[in-house]
This record gives structure tokens, C-alpha cells and sequence, in this order.
């Protein structure tokens, strides 16, 4: 039998990941060409007809001001959530790998609060902001405390503590996994050669380690980007809708406000947005990768 | 070749495990399909899910048809559910949306129910293009809720609430709550949709021509800050703010606790509505609750009137995803609702819901409800104005009013960034 005609690759293809293209397609891409499309109409989300407008629900997506100061807000929140969840994650990470006691019970503690699903801890954390830390600051300082959750600044506040919560955890089990793929001899000739502690990690476990930190900030970014659900459930815009991200924005402009091209329109910008920095992070990080 | 063997094992497992999620999601309609027609129902009115369930299998019983219940789900709007069921071309045959919705849904897929029996018994459906497309589930009404027993515990004496008509009663009364123990008597719900869909409109729902007004503030042409009615409203809005309890940090005041308060009696008064009692009613209430007017120094008799209407409306699909024997079993369920006693005592017993039908007899209702119901056979109700921009609950509710709650803006501003707002709002057309 020939193997290298078109027809045979082809049906080995077919064989192979024919199933897996067609549902792939009917479920991501087919849906994402159809949203570009209606990005093309002023369709209300719910009526029949779906008049075509041209690049209308771009204009108006540039037009929104609404938008893009939450955009903004979601670049502040990423680049400082990105910051912590991974600098928290790293430090823990190399104290349940530096032999203590308890660690493997360590690490299920701190991944567990990923376990919980983002509107879930919402609700939770919305009761510790609003009561559980309240009653506490009015015992310890009598007085009419402010809910951190009622200030513009303090709402942002709130997202970036429960987002490092939640995701340090996740992100802590890449990089366990990357201090145990630095291999002992390693760091055991390091310090013949007279490597203190500090220096192994910085010269040796870091730069071998790059693969877990391209991973856990593609991972963090995209989610920063892209969070909705404890924005909803923690802060759901309040105070004054200052507080809402970019996907929430997106969702209100669609279904809330019933605009549901712009609203498409707009999320599709968001997309571009994250594909970028996403792509160059990788990209960037992929040059920095050492073998040992 | 046993390489390759391995591979396509892999292949088929991954395929079969994705098949299995897809199906798992569609096989709720196999199972919904018994002997008899089998219907289904969006119920957005999510408090009352329980009740309807258990309707639904009473219903079942007596006439053989399977009515089969979903929850709207709250985290997002009842538009985008309804959305998406026709986008699959698997609609609901009965779902129940909000009054505006009804506009939007109608001219495509809602059925025309001017012919059903009922519709004599009710002056509050909606009627789109010469259609009767919305059949009203219940009449609701807004205006300060106040628990009796909590100020007859203070001043001594009974509370009569047409005592308290204007602003200036009404802060005598607070005054005298203050001074007799009752540090804050006032709650306010700081969630958007309180004060952007149910307070602020009372601004253009008590103009002498609420439409008007309205085309005027998108045409630029009106003149809030100085309008009448609007700093009325803002006035007795800036009283209830003076002494609510949870004043300078409004927005840690969430519902539930609110309507805690309110219910055992720490607080007098709170604006709401008759919604409410499904969340007052899960705490130690106490007996002598009840609604009235939003007391304004006024003279145009608004002071006298609760605002409200017919709320939550059902329409039937009028698609060919229905078949003609669902339909008919819908129609019959509205019919049962209207005019079977089973039917009335779900609608005022189970659920304490205001009927909009003259028919029913609504005597076993909870406080809230018999006081919308007095003042709505009285003709006491301001009716509700439906053609508000989709966002001005989000923008002048959370946006505005919000930062008004808090104190962070004053009156001027309010007026200046909700004409502001206007300027750039869609209309809704109507």
C-alpha cells in the first residue's frame, strides 16, 4: 500500500482525528464565525431578524467609553493579580517542596480553594467583607468601619485578594512540579561549588524552572482577562458599577442592555486583546527556556 | 502496529467521552415526554419555584398533563434564557418574562390571546400590534413598607398611614422614633435594580404625561433639576436617607439583613414593594406590617397612590416547535390559573401573589399584598411606565443612585449626569 499519497494521509486523518475536527468545529469554531457575523448586525439577542449594519457595532464598541475604562480597570487588576497569585504561588511552592513537615497535606490545603467554583467563593467572600471582617474591625476599633467592598478602590481590592486565593493554589501545583524537575545533582553541585541557598534558587532552580513560569502566567493572564464569574457574584459592579471588568461590561452591553452586536463586537476586541499578550508572553518566555 | 492500536483505542475514548457530555444536556425532553402533552414553563418569578413544582405534579394528576417547571436562572437576565431556547428552536411553551421583555418577545413568537375567557377579567395584559400577548401573573405595587407594631412600640399610639401623607408628617414621625429610642427607623436597599428600576422612575411614572416627559429627556428638551416631581421624590429620597441605619456605608446593607430588621421591628420603614414579603417572611415578623404611598409634600394626589401594575407576564410560543395539542394544553393551564378554584389558591395562597383578575377572591393574602390589593381596587395605583432605555437600571441605578445613596454626589449632579445619560439612550420603540 502507498503511504505518502494525499488520499492515504487524508484518510488517516479522517481516522484519526476526523471525530474529534468535526465536534471541535461544531463547538468552537462554527460558533466563533457565527459571533464574528452577528458583530455585523444589530441583532437585540432575542427577536428573529437580524438587520446587518456593517462595522456600526465597532464604532459604537470604540465609542464606548464605558468600555474602555473598564478595560482599563482590567489591566490594573490583571497586572497586579498576575504579580501576587504568582509570586505567592512560587514562595509556597518552594516551602512544600523544601522537605517540611506535613507538606503533601500543605499542598492539598492550598489547592483546595480552587476546588470552589468562582461564583460559590463569591458569596463566601462577600459574607467575610461584609460581616466576618466588619464586626471584626468594629470589636477591635469600635467604630462605623467601611466594608472594603463599599469603596471604589477597596471593591478592586477585594477581587485581587480572592482571585490570589483562589488561583495560588493551581498555579503553586506547576511550580511544585518545576522545583521537582530540577534534577538534585544539580543543586548538589551548585553548592559544592559554594552556592548559598538563595543563589541555587536564583541561578539554578529559576532558570530551569522557566517552562512553569511561561505556563502558570499564560494561565493567569488569560484568566485575569477573562473573569466574570466572582465579579459577579463578589462585587457585580457595586460601588457605582466601578468595579466591573471588561467581560462584565461585555455582558451588561449584550444581555442587560440589550445591545447584543456592540456587545459581541466588544468581546471580540477583548479576545484580540488577550491573544496578543498572551502570544508574546509565550513567545517571549519560549526564547528564555534553558536545558540543563 | 500495536502502537497504532493504542492510539486509535485513545482517539475513540476521547470521542465517545465528548459525545457523552453533548448528550447528557439534551436528555431532559426524551424523559419530559410521558402519555399525555407535555408543556413546559420558564418561571423568572424564582421564589415561588418550589410552590410551581408542586403545582405542577398536582396538575399532573388531575389532568394528565405533564407540566414541567425550570427556574430562571438568576445570574443572568431572563432575555438571554429565552434567547437561547429559541436559537436551539426549543422554546418554552409557556414562559414568563418581565413587562418590557413582553415588547420585544411579542411580534415574533407569542400567540394571540384575545379570545381566551380571562382576557374580560383583567385590564392590565398587554396588547402588542392588536395582540393580546402577555397574560399578567400578578399585580405588584411599590411604596414604603412600615411594621405598626414596631412604631406603636415607641410613640404608643396605633399607625395610621395616611397620617404620615406629606414629607413633613412623615419627619415629625421619624423625629419622634429617634427621640423615643429608634436611632436610624429607615432601611434602603442599595442593589441597582432598587433604586434604578424601582425608585428613580417614580420620577417619570408621576408626571401628568409620563411618555412625554420621557421623549422630552431623550430629546434634551426637559429640565430635570427644575422639574416638580423630581425633586419632590428626591426630597423624601434624601429623608430616608438621613435616617437610614445604615447610612454613610449603604452599600453594606445587603437585603437580606435589611429585611431582617424590618421584619423584627429595628427598623419602621423601608422602600420595596409586595416582592418583599417573600423575604421577610423567612424572619420573626412581627404582626402589624403593611404598605403605603412614598409621602411627598404634593398636591397632585400621587401621595395617595402606590406605584404599580400587572407584573410578570406569560406568553404562549406561537412557533411551530409547538405543536397545536401543547398549545391548547397552555392555553387551558392559563384558563385553570384564572378561573378553577385550584388554580386561584395557587396564585394567592401558596404563592401570595396579587391576582389581576376581578374573579378571584384574594382575602387569605399576606399584609403586603391586601394593602397593593386595597389600594389597586380603590384605583389607587400609578400605573408603571415600561419603555425606560434597557440600561437605565444599570446606569441610573448603580451608576448614579448609588453614588447618591452614599452621599458622594448631591442633587445637582443627579440631575445633570441623568439628563447626561438620556442624551446618548436608545429608545425603546413603542
Amino acid at each position: 500500500m502507498k503511504t505518502n499519497t494525499l488520499g492515504y494521509k487524508f484518510r488517516q486523518y479522517l481516522l484519526f482525528a476526523g471525530v474529534s475536527t468535526v465536534i471541535f468545529a461544531s463547538v468552537v469554531i462554527i460558533p466563533f464565525i457565527y459571533g464574528l457575523y452577528l458583530t455585523f448586525t444589530s441583532w437585540d439577542g432575542v427577536s428573529r431578524n437580524k438587520p446587518f449594519v456593517g462595522v456600526e457595532n465597532y464604532v459604537n464598541a470604540f465609542g464606548d467609553s464605558g468600555y474602555w475604562v473598564s478595560l482599563g480597570r482590567t489591566f490594573i487588576y490583571s497586572a497586579i493579580a498576575v504579580v501576587l497569585v504568582n509570586t505567592v504561588a512560587f514562595i509556597i511552592a518552594y516551602m512544600v517542596t523544601s522537605g517540611i513537615k506535613g507538606q503533601n497535606f500543605f499542598r492539598a490545603g492550598f489547592f483546595v480553594p480552587n476546588l470552589i467554583g468562582g461564583i460559590v467563593l463569591g458569596y463566601v467572600w462577600k459574607f467575610v467583607f461584609n460581616k466576618a471582617l466588619l464586626s471584626l474591625s468594629n470589636t477591635i476599633a469600635s467604630g462605623d468601619a467601611k466594608s472594603l467592598l463599599a469603596t471604589e478602590t477597596g471593591a478592586i481590592a477585594a477581587l485581587i485578594i480572592v482571585s490570589v486565593w483562589q488561583y495560588a493554589g493551581y498555579m503553586m501545583l506547576i511550580y511544585v512540579a518545576g522545583f521537582m524537575s530540577v534534577s538534585e545533582d544539580v543543586i548538589e553541585a551548585a553548592k559544592i561549588d559554594g552556592c548559598t541557598g538563595t543563589q541555587s534558587i536564583i541561578h539554578i532552580s529559576i532558570p530551569l524552572m522557566t517552562a512553569s513560569f511561561v505556563q502558570c502566567l499564560f494561565l493567569t493572564i488569560t484568566r485575569c482577562f477573562m473573569v466574570y464569574d466572582v465579579n459577579l457574584s463578589l462585587t457585580n459592579g457595586d460601588p457605582y458599577g466601578s468595579s466591573a471588568l471588561a467581560a462584565m461590561h461585555v455582558y451588561n452591553q449584550a444581555f442587560i442592555n440589550k445591545n447584543y452586536g456592540t456587545g459581541q463586537a466588544e468581546a471580540l476586541i477583548l479576545f484580540v486583546i488577550c491573544a496578543i499578550i498572551g502570544g508574546i508572553q509565550v513567545y517571549v518566555g519560549k526564547k528564555g527556556e534553558v536545558q540543563a | 502496529m500495536k502502537k497504532k492500536l493504542v492510539s486509535l483505542v485513545m482517539v475513540a475514548a476521547m470521542a465517545v467521552s465528548m459525545v457523552a457530555c453533548g448528550s447528557a444536556s439534551g436528555s431532559g425532553d426524551g424523559a419530559a415526554k410521558g402519555d399525555g402533552v407535555s408543556i413546559t414553563i420558564l418561571n423568572s418569578k424564582t421564589e415561588i419555584q418550589t410552590q410551581f413544582e408542586e403545582m405542577a405534579e398536582e396538575y399532573e394528576a388531575n389532568t394528565g398533563v405533564h407540566v414541567e417547571v425550570y427556574n430562571a436562572d438568576t445570574d443572568t437576565t431572563v432575555a438571554s434564557q429565552v434567547a437561547t431556547r429559541y436559537a436551539s428552536n426549543d422554546p418554552y411553551t409557556l414562559t414568563m418574562v418581565d413587562a418590557k421583555d413582553i415588547y420585544s418577545l411579542a411580534d415574533d413568537y407569542a400567540y394571540d390571546l384575545s379570545n381566551e375567557d380571562w382576557a374580560s377579567h383583567t385590564s392590565v395584559g398587554i396588547t402588542v400590534n392588536n395582540k393580546l400577548a402577555g397574560f399578567p401573573f400578578c399585580v405588584e405595587a411599590r411604596g414604603i413598607l412600615y411594621n405598626a407594631d414596631a412604631i406603636k412600640k415607641v410613640t404608643g399610639k396605633d399607625f395610621d398611614p395616611s397620617s404620615v401623607a406629606t414629607l413633613e408628617d412623615f419627619k415629625k414621625l421619624l423625629d419622634e422614633l429617634v427621640a423615643g429610642g429608634m436611632e436610624a427607623p429607615v432601611g434602603i436597599l442599595s442593589e441597582y435594580w432598587s433604586l434604578g428600576a424601582h425608585w428613580f422612575p417614580m420620577v417619570y411614572e408621576e408626571q401628568a404625561d409620563p411618555d412625554a416627559f420621557v421623549n422630552g429627556l431623550l430629546a434634551g428638551s426637559e429640565d430635570l433639576a427644575g422639574n416638580e416631581k423630581f425633586n419632590s421624590i428626591m426630597d423624601t429620597f434624601e429623608t430616608l436617607v438621613k435616617y437610614n441605619y445604615a447610612k454613610g456605608a449603604a452599600s453594606n446593607a445587603d437585603r437580606e439583613e435589611t429585611s431582617m430588621k424590618f421584619a423584627q421591628g429595628d427598623i419602621a420603614f423601608m422602600f420595596g414593594g409586595n416582592w418583599d414579603w417573600s423575604v421577610i417572611n423567612q424572619y420573626d415578623y412581627t404582626e402589624n406590617l403593611g404598605m403605603m404611598p412614598v409621602p411627598q409634600n404634593t398636591t397632585d394626589g400621587t401621595n395617595a397612590k402606590l406605584v404599580g401594575g400587572g407584573s410578570k407576564y406569560i406568553f404562549v410560543d406561537s412557533s411551530d416547535a409547538t405543536s397545536e395539542e401543547q398549545r391548547q394544553a397552555a392555553l387551558d393551564f392559563l384558563n385553570w390559573l384564572v378561573s378553577d378554584a385550584e388554580g386561584n389558591a395557587f396564585l394567592t395562597e401558596k404563592c401570595a401573589l396579587v391576582p389581576a383578575f376581578d374573579n378571584i377572591d384574594a382575602s387569605a393574602l399576606d399584609p403586603l399584598s391586601l394593602s397593593v390589593k386595597s389600594y389597586a381596587d380603590a384605583g389607587n395605583l400609578v400605573a408603571n411606565y415600561n419603555y425606560l432605555p434597557d440600561d437605565h437600571m444599570t446606569v441610573v441605578g448603580q451608576e448614579i443612585m448609588q453614588k447618591y445613596l452614599d452621599e458622594a454626589i448631591d442633587r445637582a449632579e443627579v440631575a445633570k449626569e441623568v439628563t447626561e445619560y438620556f442624551k446618548t439612550a436608545t429608545p425603546i420603540a413603542h
